[in-house]
């Protein structure tokens, strides 16, 4: 196989050139100006996690973007072009594609804590997928997270997971759920046309970790939804071509929950509870297709909160007596928007609920996101830019962390090992579940069973 | 390039403390990477059953199996698996087995 650095010692120019192209048409008016515009203050290396676990200059978030601002200088300014000394603009070279790919895939989460924090308000995260989509125009996206994209082309899952394997999880899940409730009607109802809600799950759930789908199946059982999984792509929620930023393939795997919706005549897609998946089917994807869906999408945790708000299921705290914090997904926070549903939930669900600091938009990343969890070139940083986050945990006393994203639980799984934290991670749909007060099954009318 | 020594001999290792090559796998290897990947100062017959059905599925299919045949295939409740490799199939089972990081959110 050939390697990431001998495909870029192996870069042509007519390819080099390829990539700026790409990365021209990727610039609006709104990602021009932002090249333009950092006056190098400063204040942005505090605010990323990178410079705070290790204050290099690297990993300054206005140094990342220089590297991309000097190319664009060089091939689309006048001033790059006459007089490039002057304006600290440089050409795209060999040299040029390696500090790219350091900055923007190896240092970078596309968290957006510095665009938060920058005084003059650019949006880092979107100058770096425009270079991460020049990259990705050249073939140079790191394997393993390629990998995990052409998993979704040619499987339809992240895991290529085939539907046999899929299908008799859902099925032993579904046997589970029937235990654990002593209802022998409770579903997890698959390929049910007409259901008012689809809902999609992340490829790791049945794979490795399934006991956050069933907590999932559960409160729709106990809210007699009526609701299905989907056997055919359109079942999951991950889509990373959000993080390889190569928009084609993106809004392929898009395409797939549009396909299943179409498929099944459900009028809702529920995204579970994933960070990146919500973001990119919320807000991207429709650009991506370039279309707006003909059809209501809303995240899990909504669904859950209002169940709570309408006394459609009731909960006990008592039932969790830990003390419990919440991690806020940068994908579904500040960038995603949906910061209130999931701590309305776990106030209602939990007995003691405790804020880390700080959090909601102004959350640290954990870490793992941008692609990060999958690059293993990386994992020496992304390891150690995670301590802000345990030491954000450490801070809180809590036993139990709920992240409502499976790539950063997976990364606090990691955090949780080397920096000795001792705390469960879980899912709002897992407190919520061992919360839920029921009366044994409910009555069947129908709703919910096939 | 990490690596780790087994019998005198350095096995290469990916900087996530996956098998560079899968095929370099045998039980001596499986047992040093339970002490420094997974904290396992020793694998009991529950671990080798876990381990092996993971191995012998990967020789078949060369992807990891589903948790949900890992049960099945040892008898094991899920529970039990999460006890047996704190990291969980992923990280701590497929890892001891030798097979490669497989993709997705893990």
């Amino acid at each position: 196989m050939v390697t990431i650095e001998e495909r870029i010692d192996a870069l042509t120019e007519r390819e080099l050139q390829h990539g700026l192209d790409v990365f021209r048409s990727k610039l609006r008016a709104a990602e021009a100006s932002y090249l333009n515009a950092c006056v190098h203050c400063g204040l942005c290396a505090e605010s990323c996690h990178y410079f705070r676990m290790e204050p290099t200059l690297e990993n300054v978030p206005a140094r990342k973007l220089d590297h991309v601002a000097a190319v664009f200088r060089r091939h689309f300014t006048t001033a790059g072009r006459l007089a490039p000394g002057l304006v600290g603009a440089r050409g795209f070279d060999r040299a040029m594609v390696r500090a790219w790919l350091d900055a923007v895939f190896g240092r970078c989460s596309l968290c957006g804590r510095c665009s938060l924090n920058c005084t003059i308000g650019i949006g880092l995260p979107r100058v770096f997928r425009a270079a991460r989509a020049a990259l990705a125009a050249m073939d140079l996206v790191p394997d393993d997270l390629q990998a995990t994209v052409d998993n979704s082309l040619r499987h339809g899952n992240n895991m290529a997971i085939t539907r046999e394997d899929w299908v008799d999880t859902v099925q032993w899940l579904e046997e589970e759920l029937q235990m654990e409730t002593g209802d022998p009607e409770a579903r997890l109802p698959l390929d049910r046309h007409g259901a008012k809600m689809l809902f999609t799950v992340n490829p790791r759930e049945p794979k490795f970790f399934p006991l956050s789908l069933q907590a999932s199946a559960k409160v729709f059982w106990a809210a007699r939804e009526d609701w299905t999984l989907a056997s055919d792509p359109g079942w999951d929620l991950t889509n990373y071509g959000l993080f390889n930023c190569n928009d084609e393939q993106a809004g392929q795997i898009t395409q797939n929950l549009v396909d299943a919706m179409a498929r099944l005549g459900c009028t809702t897609l529920v995204i579970g509870e994933c960070g990146h998946g919500f973001g990119a089917a919320r807000w991207e994807g429709p650009e991506w297709l370039q279309r707006t869906y003909p059809f209501e999408l809303r995240s899990m945790l909504d669904v859950m909160d209002e169940y709570l708000e309408s006394g459609r299921i009731t909960v006990d705290p008592a039932r969790n007596a830990k003390t419990v914090t919440l991690h806020d997904p940068c994908n579904l926070v500040r960038h995603g928007g949906v910061s209130e549903p999931q701590r309305r939930v776990l106030r209602r669900s939990v007995s003691r609920f405790v804020e880390m600091t700080p959090s909601r938009e102004h959350n640290f990343c954990c870490g793992g996101g941008g692609g990060q969890l999958a690059m293993a070139a990386y994992k020496d940083r992304r390891i150690r830019s995670g301590g802000m986050k345990a030491q954000q945990i450490k801070d809180t006393g809590a036993e139990i962390v709920v992240a409502p994203c499976h790539n950063c639980i997976d990364q606090l799984m990691e955090l949780n090992k080397e920096y000795r934290l001792g705390v469960q991670i879980k899912t709002v749909a897992e407190m919520v579940a061992e919360a839920l007060v029921t009366d044994g099954p409910p009555p069947t009318d129908g709703k919910g069973t096939t | 390039m990490a690596s780790i020594e087994c019998n005198g001999m350095q096995v290469e290792l990916n900087p996530e403390g996956f098998l560079v090559d899968p095929g370099a796998w045998n039980d001596d290897l499986a047992r040093v990477l339970a002490v420094q990947e997974e904290g396992l100062q020793t694998l009991d017959a529950q671990h080798w059953s876990v381990i092996r059905f993971i191995r012998q599925y990967y020789d078949e299919h060369q992807s990891a199996p589903m948790v949900r045949l890992i049960c099945k295939s040892t008898g094991l409740p899920l529970k039990r698996i999460y006890e047996l490799f704190p990291s969980g199939p992923a990280k701590g089972a497929c890892k001891l087995a030798g097979l490669p990081k497989p993709d997705g959110c893990v």
